[in-house]
């Protein structure tokens, strides 16, 4: 089964081909154009690997959290690849694909992005044969507020991330038993999408192409407190 | 810490934008507040003609954003149309332009927990005596401005004086 990985969570896109045995082909950009990059990408890669869309078997998705216009430019750009090859679709999260890349550890997996506005998204992972189990809520936070909940967490623990690199001063207040990983992970790889999802088609656990949709963890239903607007309106 | 200027050409207006676009460094954040017509994309023209924008600087109210390039990027946005927060999240504010990018927010009083800490705040109003009078009034927010505010009010100095011109004008 070939699946097609599209990754556009934080400021590196990604995108890879692979099936449940290797990685054909990956690409990585990262920059402003990089929302320009998805298809293209994809393009070339399909050039350089010669397998044909019609090949496709599946398409998995980084939903986040993380920047909102990079998302939107992948997961519509997934959907829009499901419903025309009419494949199933996966999404799956950055931060579990950003623990999953780091799991051959028996350390905590602290997976941390860039959040933008002196913010992250967080979520703490287990590794386990074959994967890692997520342990806590996906979160938005101050790098001070997380450097304070991981202060509650006893044991080892493994950084990763773009957010975990930003903040590293403020981790490092948690000593020596903070380990930060390589910048080669610092973003979520298209590539782990793919080996993330592979076992999802092949149990048909996909999800609905409608459910695909970005995570935001800073949704607000509430109100604009406008107090001047309708002044505004009537002058 | 207050500066406080009348204007009563839009040009005027626009060069006491260009002046303050003299001042500004990457990211930025200018908040400008004021009722529908007061002048605020005028003011913003100002700040793009002082940035040295090419492109004409139009009123974001329909487009929601509009991006410029010149000296420093500028990221325009008017969340005049929006009613939900999550409206203004969608925008993705921070995001927009790159690092060298300044980001001016037309009606972002009713947003500021969205905005950066550090910004500037302008205000402008019609007078209801004359209707060209504008009062521009511009306030400190944080550290970054509070450091740049001497040099700030030496820059806008020459706006507290009438417009030489306007009183060409007015000779006989």
């Amino acid at each position: 089964m070939i699946v097609v990985g599209i990754e556009t969570s934080t400021p590196q896109t990604s995108v890879a081909i692979g099936t449940d045995r290797e990685i054909l082909g990956s690409v990585s950009v990262a920059g402003k154009a990089r929302q320009e990059s998805v298809t293209p990408a994809l393009e070339q890669l399909c050039g350089w690997t010669g397998i044909e869309l019609s090949q496709v078997g599946g398409i998995a998705v980084g939903v986040g959290p993380g920047l909102f216009t990079g998302l939107r430019v992948g997961i519509e750009t997934a959907k829009t690849l499901a419903q025309v090859l009419a494949v199933p679709i996966v999404g799956i999260t950055s931060l579990d694909a950003l623990a999953f890349s780091v799991r051959h550890t028996h350390k905590l997996i602290v997976a941390v992005i860039d959040g933008r506005r002196g913010e992250v998204f967080f979520a703490v992972y287990r590794a386990l044969p074959g994967g890692v189990l997520r342990g806590s809520d996906y979160s938005v936070a101050t790098p001070d507020h997380l450097s304070a909940e991981l202060e509650t967490l006893s044991g080892e623990m493994l950084a990763v991330g773009d957010g975990a690199i930003l903040y590293k001063t403020q981790l490092e207040e948690l000593g020596s038993r903070v380990e930060f990983a390589s910048t080669i992970r610092a973003h979520p790889e298209a590539a782990s999408l793919v080996e993330l999802a592979v076992p999802r088609f092949l149990r048909e656990e996909h999800d609905r192409l409608y459910d695909v949709v970005p995570m935001y963890l800073r949704k607000s239903d509430a109100e604009i407190a406008w107090d001047k607007r309708e002044r505004g309106a009537g002058a | 810490m207050l500066i406080e200027i009348e204007t009563v050409t839009a040009d005027r207006t626009r060069e006491v934008g260009r002046a303050l676009a003299s001042m500004l460094q990457p990211r930025d954040t200018v908040v400008l507040t004021g009722d529908l017509g007061a002048g605020k994309t005028t003011l913003v023209q100002g700040i793009g003609r002082g940035l040295g924008v090419e492109d004409h600087v139009a009123s974001p109210t329909f487009t929601l954003v509009r991006e410029y390039t010149g000296r420093l990027d500028i990221a325009h946005v008017d969340v005049y149309r929006l009613d939900r927060v999550q409206d203004v999240l969608d925008l993705a504010l921070d995001e927009l332009g790159g690092p060298e990018r300044v980001l001016l927010v037309e009606w972002g009083d009713a947003v500021s927990d969205l905005l950066p800490e550090d910004r500037l705040l302008v205000e402008i109003t019609t007078e209801r005596v004359d209707a060209e009078t504008r009062r521009i009034v511009l306030r400190p927010q944080g550290r970054s401005w509070a450091a740049r505010w001497e040099r700030l009010e030496q820059v806008l100095d020459p706006f507290h004086s009438p417009d030489p011109r306007t009183l060409d004008e007015a000779a006989p």
